[in-house]
């Protein structure tokens, strides 16, 4: 079930008129968007719709052209490490390579990298917060394998736990399911939708299986290059604007599942 | 075999060879994992210009070496993340063009100088205790440094966008790394050379590579098989009377060779999915 958002809950990302992009591409136009903090808010469109853009643009790694970012109350030009580290990130699975001769422990100590800052050396408290995420995603017992010996849902709740060892106010997992199989795919959900709960983490998910986060998000938001819809998913999931956005690509089932065409190739 | 130890020249020789060694297994550990080992391999040969051209105009050659080493990284690291031109290519371009441009230096020298070859081929038997000095002091300079940044030296190799991600210096850290590729090209120069001291910087981190999927093992591994190939390929050089430079890297490569066949990675098969 959804949690519940209250009206008095602070905004954490603002989002006012802003465009990304470079100079004659722009991906992501004049988007106007606040997330609150301890939401539960789906980003999903179709290929090349600015999803990955809109998870640059959060971690603070692209300024908009145009209009205005803020994080933390924190203008993004201006963003400092220390707000950076609030923000735990998951990138897309494959950009690691697998045989990096790494172990989990390391890996999810990178996490604490960032938020202690230059000179100093990771100590017993640093150590202390990376297995306690270890913990939180139940892979304390691999501290000391290697990360590319686990398989891909293993490996994905290491790299949640290294967004964890951020101690991170918002969570932001681009395409976490992709590549896994379909039990993998739930149990690494299930994961992310309990950390939102038990955590009280802010969750900003950028997935194309809209079927798989529909019934656990408190908000979707539609990008094709522009901001489409934003609401309860009752609201965003309408045929008529599922349509516009995907065109000939879309199929609804009798059983209401969405289908999105070019993403079914991917997949089988 | 024991008196050699007791020379001057043998005792300033082998210790040049372990400190070459080891800075330069330390620093190829980050080369390896971040995949800059073209990038390496073209400063040496930038560095080589540097040396020609000095001794051209008569002006201070390690000076010169560190100057085109640093210029040729910096541009490398410069291209790799505008990300235009495929490395490959453009290191490939600057690779030769200093090559070019050292051969034409030595072209250009009215008398043959044996000095500018030795910088080619490097020899660690005749390393003065000047040299010495110098490379020790540049050696904690870049030890100092490694040790100082290594965490964040090895996020940036394992995933740089991450690390900046999360508010790690990144892209300064990354040029800290090609800063510090050319120092130790340049220290190591005359005594293995330019054509072989890339093999140092390699050879040893991927031979740890095969024995280990721990960064911290992986590093000591390394460190320890630098030093051990470089100070045992002095002794074999001096006992067989071969060039050190070749019996170094042909050491090195043996234990590398060896590294594969023992290599558990090649036997442990990945545990399969769920």
């Amino acid at each position: 079930m959804p949690s519940h958002v209250s009206a008095s809950s602070q905004p954490i990302i603002r989002f006012d008129h802003a465009s990304f992009g470079f100079t004659g591409v722009i991906a992501l136009k004049d988007l106007t968007l606040t997330i609150a903090a301890g939401e539960f808010v789906g980003v999903i469109g179709p290929n090349g719709s600015g999803k990955t853009t809109l998870c640059r643009a959060v971690l603070g790694l692209m300024a908009p052209v145009e209009g205005h970012l803020h994080i933390f109350d924190c203008a993004c030009d201006e963003l400092r490490c220390h707000h950076r580290a609030k923000i735990g990130y998951l990138p897309q699975k494959g950009v690691v390579d697998r045989n990096f001769p790494v172990t989990v422990l390391e890996t999810v100590m990178m996490g604490r990298y960032g938020a202690m800052g230059l000179f100093r050396r990771p100590g017993t408290s640093d150590r202390a917060i990376a297995m306690e995420s270890l913990a939180h995603v139940g892979m304390e017992r691999h501290k000391d394998s290697a990360l590319g010996h686990l398989s891909g849902g293993q490996q994905q709740r290491v790299f949640i736990a290294r967004a964890l060892a951020q101690q991170p106010q918002v969570l932001l997992l681009d395409e976490p399911t992709t590549g896994l199989d379909i039990t993998t795919q739930h149990n690494v959900i299930e994961l992310i939708e309990h950390l939102h709960q038990e955590l009280g983490l802010t969750v900003l998910l950028v997935t194309h299986d809209i079927n798989m986060i529909r019934t656990r998000v408190d908000r979707l938001v539609l990008l094709k290059t522009r901001l489409y819809a934003a609401g309860p998913p009752a609201d965003v999931l309408k045929a008529e604007i599922l349509r516009e956005v995907y065109g000939k690509d879309l199929v609804i089932t009798e059983k209401d599942l969405i289908i999105v065409e070019d993403y079914h190739h991917h997949h089988h | 075999m024991l008196d050699l130890l007791t020379y001057d020249f043998m005792q300033r020789s082998l210790l040049a060879a372990a400190m070459v060694g080891g800075l330069c297994s330390l620093v190829g550990v980050f080369v390896v994992l971040r995949g800059l080992a073209f990038v390496g391999a073209g400063t040496a040969h930038a560095a080589f210009a540097g040396v020609a051209l000095a001794y051209l105009m008569g002006w201070p050659p390690l000076l010169l070496a560190i100057l085109f080493g640093l210029v040729t990284v910096w541009i490398s690291g410069w291209v790799e993340e505008k990300g235009t031109m495929k490395l490959d290519v453009s290191i490939g371009i600057l690779y030769t063009t200093t090559m070019a441009l050292a051969i034409l230096f030595i072209g250009l020298m009215k008398t043959y100088n044996a000095e500018v070859y030795g910088y080619l081929f490097g020899n660690v038997l005749s390393v003065t205790p000047e040299e010495l000095r110098i490379i020790g002091g540049l050696a904690i300079v870049v030890v100092g440094s490694i040790v100082l940044f290594s965490k964040e030296l090895y996020f940036i190799a394992f995933d740089q966008e991450m690390a900046e991600a999360s508010g790690v210096p990144a892209r300064r850290i990354f040029f800290l790394l090609l800063t510090l590729v050319a120092l130790t090209v340049v220290v190591s120069l005359k005594t293995v050379g330019a054509i072989l001291v890339f093999a140092m910087v390699l050879i040893p981190a991927s031979t740890a590579y095969q024995l280990t999927n721990s960064l911290s093992t992986l590093t000591w591994y390394s460190l320890m098989i630098g030093v051990v190939c470089s100070v045992s390929g002095v002794l074999l050089s001096a006992i067989l009377d071969i060039p050190s430079g070749p019996a170094i890297v042909l050491l090195s490569t043996l234990v590398f060779f060896f590294s594969i066949i023992l290599s558990p990675k090649r036997l442990r098969q990945p545990i399969p999915a769920h």
